[in-house]
């Protein structure tokens, strides 16, 4: 029996790692499902990524995707495939080509443009403003009364 | 600021609001159907009512109309006869098919639904939606018509009613129908018959309810 006891150790001490090895996989496989469905929109949704998504089509897709990453296919893969069938759409981010471009350039554009515009507007105000005058000097006949009137104060 | 400035300014704004005004009136469900014009995903999978297999290769060389649907789906009940219709003005040619594909559905409603409208052509079984997601499903109903090469020629998003019966009938089907091109085998690349090319203008049309969310 005390035989017996180092091979039943080192089998015990095989399974458990064996179930420690599933648990890190199935979080990897978890992982990489999750970094896919942030990227992909939910067709059904309005601009809900198919990880937040609750409609029933986005729990397929997830499983849709689970399962391609349990085969072994690459991000990308999936992504194509799920490109391939929904179009530009399915994406969270655009692809940056074509007239896609628009989407990424025309905020900058607008944002520099419009600081430009913002920045020349403001430097004609400043330079348009005229200097500060110096009050006007008091006449005579203003100064006397005021001192007559200081002195009778007194 | 110059004239030419203030031109400029006017008509980048003018530029962005007619962009938006052209959003306004689109329809924010509408997807582009990429797949019109491309290769028919292969499928196979159970009969709804027999359980026998069904799958794309017995279908190989004839014009077919896959309607996804769902006995949960009220659009789907309001298509139906004309479904049944459709399927009897055609079934006598020898190059049509027509096939339902019971989409995320449970079996004994899907069986009661077809028992309660009629059911005249196979239906097929797509549980996990997974062949809803290759032919790029977002909803039922949904149909596409396949033409003889295989090719996905039109694609209808929502209930085939009135003028869309009409419109899939005299304008996709017939011709297709009528087209004398012999059916290629299966293979890679796309293919086009030179009667009828693919219309995304009639595949892209407008409308469409009862999408499931």
């Amino acid at each position: 029996m005390f035989r017996l006891a180092p091979i039943l150790i080192f089998l015990c001490f095989v399974s458990l790692t064996d179930g420690v090895a599933k648990v890190v996989d199935e979080t990897e496989i978890d992982q990489q499902v999750r970094d896919i469905a942030k990227t992909l929109r939910c067709t059904v949704c309005q601009t809900e990524n198919i990880w937040e998504s609750g409609a029933p089509l986005a729990h397929q897709m997830r499983e849709a995707i689970r399962e391609r990453v349990i085969q072994g296919q690459s991000t990308e893969e999936i992504r194509a495939y799920f490109h391939s069938r929904y179009g530009d759409y399915i994406m969270m981010e655009p692809p940056k080509q074509g007239v896609n471009w628009l989407i990424w350039l025309v905020p900058f554009l607008l944002l520099f443009g419009g600081g430009a515009l913002l920045w020349r507007e403001v430097k004609g105000w400043v330079t348009r403003t005229p200097p500060s005058q110096p009050p006007p000097a008091l006449d005579e006949a203003s100064r006397r009364r005021i001192e007559r009137e200081l002195h009778e104060n007194q | 600021m110059t004239r030419t400035t203030q031109i400029t300014i006017l008509v980048v704004l003018l530029a962005l609001l007619s962009l938006f005004y052209q959003g306004l009136w689109g329809d924010p469900r509408h997807i582009p159907p990429v797949l019109v014009g491309t290769r028919a995903p292969v499928f196979e999978g159970p009969d709804v009512e027999s359980g026998e297999p069904l799958s794309s290769e017995q279908y190989k060389s004839k014009v077919i109309v896959v309607n996804f649907w769902a006995s949960w789906c009220q659009e789907c009940k309001v298509e139906h006869k004309n479904l049944l219709r459709l399927y009897d003005e055609f079934k006598d040619h020898p190059e049509f098919v027509m096939l339902g594909i019971n989409y995320q559905d449970e079996i004994p409603k899907a069986r009661a639904y077809l028992q309660r409208y009629g059911s005249s052509f196979p239906h097929m079984q797509d549980v996990k939606g997974a062949l809803a997601i290759d032919f790029g499903v977002y909803g039922v109903p949904e149909t596409f018509v396949i033409d003889k090469q295989g090719i996905i020629r039109h694609k209808w998003i929502g209930p085939i009613v009135d003028n869309v019966y009409t419109n899939l009938t005299q304008n996709v089907l017939t011709p297709l129908l009528s087209d004398p091109t012999p059916a290629l085998r299966q293979g890679s690349g796309q293919a086009t018959s030179p009667s009828v090319r693919p219309e995304r203008s009639v595949s892209e049309v407008e409308g469409g309810s009862g999408q499931a969310t």
